[in-house]
């Protein structure tokens, strides 16, 4: 096994530890944190892997904006944080939706990556992607910032609730 | 090639910005006005409209001069279409935002709820409508649906103070957003069948199949499904009627000429461009949205008894009689939905004028008893409405007539001839609530609760009622001065 591999399985190992204790977990705050572990595992397993940018993204979205909603979510809505009320007694199901999207990845998997691959994997680094962005798509990736202004203005609108004459 | 080849050697393309300099005019006096708002806070709404007029007619010089544009037919990378097609469709949503900035600086003045964000709002939506017609990438389809479908939540829910308009904000924004999931997984299956999101790409990548393959189709259904809300076709048309009726009337009329205008604008370009090589799939699918439109609109407008909610419903069988042109799938289909949707934004947008004109201030008196002898107490009011009643119908002499004809001969040549036998008897049908509201107007008393209630208006209220209804005779008696446009403007270049 290479350094590489070794990496690789323990950032996995902790991410699936992770995962689980997710599920578990009695507090919905420590399931949040765990959920943060999980995240920069994945990151960290991009990162081993050569995809910068993506790790990068994935540890700004992720573990920056969604963990960090949640937890305002949570805080906002005053929603019982304790043990009691976490388990809505549909184990069954999950488990069967869970060992479905389980089954279904191993076999995309495989089917692209294995024995006999369908899919050329084209690396690319994040100076790429960049060039990309600002070459091919720059105009989306301004249009965005106009999106953005308009949900901006939005939120005043919504939360300023004072009349003016 | 799929962007990360493009990534390896990224093309130095030269950065072509006229084709977007109506949406750049747009955004830049939004910005002026929030400017103006911050910094010289007044209570006179006056110089806010005067600027936005003057952003929108600014808009349309830029428009009209890319009307003779000899440059290349996408620029800035494929992402903006530079044809005729996207100047029609920006001209049209123009004139309907500079209508609905009349119509709402009436309508606010009544209702004393002017704020200073409004007009930006407007002026972001109208932008996003604007670039929707003129996006040749789906990526920026989406994001130009997304600005235009985030200021029209808001507008929805403007007078916040009113229940009514904060819930149907609320339904058009949760129902808005499960439509945007849809259309973004079908652009994502749209990437993973040809590798790109350009709309040229995609047509070259599907036409050198022999056989549509599954993820294709799943891409068209999916952004199908997507645009269906937006153009409120049945069974995508819930959130219609609570939104129409709850939004403050001004921009009920803005949205529902705009949006539909804008929607199918991007609608006619993704189906009729890019996924023209799966049309035999698609046509189908489409005379079943439009069959179902057209009888569940005009079936359940009958039982209405809110004007506002009765033009909703009007305007989803609408969306119907549009789609007839669409899922003909030709040259011809899509020329007369061009000009059905011209003539439909008129119509709507004139009638939802004299709702708010009607209305004295704010949202009274939109119960259909209220307009019981309307023709009586004010007769000009009572005629606009008239003209827009029949033309909604599709009774000569006027515009919609001369629309719902020519898609229906465009579907009979394409041979969908049972979509255009549906579609006729429903026109029938729905001509009977067009007609009882005129029999209201000019056949009965008023009610004397609202006998003494003094209508009165102001000049940019006329203009709003009276630019639509003359537009719409004149296109009934003179169609040739827009089918003349649409030779040239109904050809998709990219």
């Amino acid at each position: 096994m290479t350094s590489t591999e070794v990496v690789f399985v323990v950032l996995s190992a902790v991410g699936s530890i992770g995962a689980f204790r997710l599920v578990t977990s009695k507090n919905v705050v420590h399931a949040a944190l765990y959920l943060v572990l999980t995240l920069s595992m994945v990151g960290a397993a991009y990162l081993v892997l050569a995809a910068g940018f993506l790790a990068w993204v994935q540890v700004l979205i992720y573990v920056g904006a969604i963990v960090v909603l949640l937890l305002f979510s949570l805080m906002l809505t005053k929603a019982p944080i304790g043990r009691e009320a976490l388990d809505n007694q549909q184990r069954g199901w999950a488990a069967l939706v869970g060992a479905g999207v389980l089954a279904g990845l191993v076999f995309l998997i495989q089917n692209a990556f294995g024995s006999a691959p369908r899919i050329q994997i084209q690396p690319a680094t994040t100076s790429e992607v960049g060039a990309s962005v600002f070459a091919n798509f720059v105009l989306p990736f301004e249009v965005v910032s106009v999106l953005l202004l308009a949900a901006l203005v939005g939120a005043v609108v919504i939360a300023r609730r004072d009349e003016r004459p | 090639m799929g962007p990360l080849a493009q990534a390896v050697a990224p093309s130095h393309m030269p950065i072509v910005l006229r084709p977007l300099l109506p949406e750049l005019i747009l955004v830049g006096t939004a910005l002026a006005l929030m400017l103006l708002d911050a910094l010289r806070p007044t209570p006179d709404q006056r110089p806010f409209v005067l600027l936005s007029l003057a952003g929108v007619a600014g808009a349309a010089a830029a428009t009209l001069s890319l009307w003779t544009w000899k440059g290349p037919g996408s620029v800035l990378g494929g992402m903006i279409a530079a044809d005729r097609f996207a100047v029609y469709f920006r001209l049209v949503i123009l004139a309907a935002a500079a209508l609905g900035i009349l119509l709402s600086s009436y309508y606010l003045d009544r209702a004393g709820e002017a704020r200073g964000e409004y007009y930006p709002l407007l002026l972001f939506a109208t932008a996003g409508m604007t670039l929707i017609t003129a996006a040749s990438d789906l990526i920026l389809i989406f994001l130009a649906l997304e600005i235009l479908s985030l200021s029209l939540y808001l507008l929805t829910g403007f007078s916040f103070r009113r229940l009514a308009s904060a819930e149907a904000s609320m339904k058009y924004f949760l129902l808005g957003a499960f439509s945007s999931a849809f259309f973004l997984y079908g652009i994502a299956f749209a990437y993973g069948a040809t590798g790109t999101t350009n709309l040229a790409g995609i047509a070259t990548a599907l036409a050198s199949r022999v056989n549509g393959d599954a993820l294709a189709l799943i891409a068209v259904g999916l952004l199908a499904v997507g645009f269906s809300f937006k153009i409120a076709a049945v069974p995508f048309h819930m959130w219609t009627p609570d939104a129409y009726q709850g939004a403050p009337t001004c921009v009920t009329a803005f949205m529902s000429a705009g949006t539909k205008v804008a929607a199918f604008g991007a609608f006619l370009r993704v189906f009729g461009v890019a996924f023209l090589p799966l049309a035999h799939d698609w046509r189908a699918f489409m005379g079943v949205l439009a069959a179902i439109s057209i009888i569940v609109g005009s079936v359940l407008a009958i039982a209405q008894t809110d004007i506002k909610r009765l033009l909703a419903y009007s305007s989803i069988a609408q969306a119907g009689f549009i789609l007839v042109g669409l899922s003909a799938g030709t040259q011809a289909g899509i020329q007369s939905a061009m000009f059905y949707l011209a003539v439909y934004a008129g119509t709507v947008l004139g009638a939802f004028a004299v709702v708010a004109i009607a209305s004295v201030r704010g949202e009274e008196h939109t119960a259909l008893s209220s307009y019981a002898g309307l023709a009586r107490r004010r007769p000009l009011l009572g005629l606009a409405l008239t003209a827009f009643l029949l033309s909604l119908a599709g009774i000569p002499p006027m515009a919609g007539f001369i629309a719902k004809v020519s898609v229906f001969s465009a579907a009979v040549q394409a041979g969908s001839w049972p979509l255009v036998l549906i579609a006729v008897l429903a026109s029938v049908a729905a001509a009977f609530f067009y007609i009882r509201v005129i029999v209201l107007m000019y056949m009965q008393d008023p009610a004397p609760e609202i006998e003494g209630v003094r209508i009165e208006s102001d000049p940019a209220g006329w203009a709003a009622v009276l630019a639509p209804a003359f537009l719409t005779v004149v296109f009934g008696i003179l169609p040739g001065l827009l089918f003349g446009l649409l030779r040239t403007a109904s050809v998709v270049r990219f």
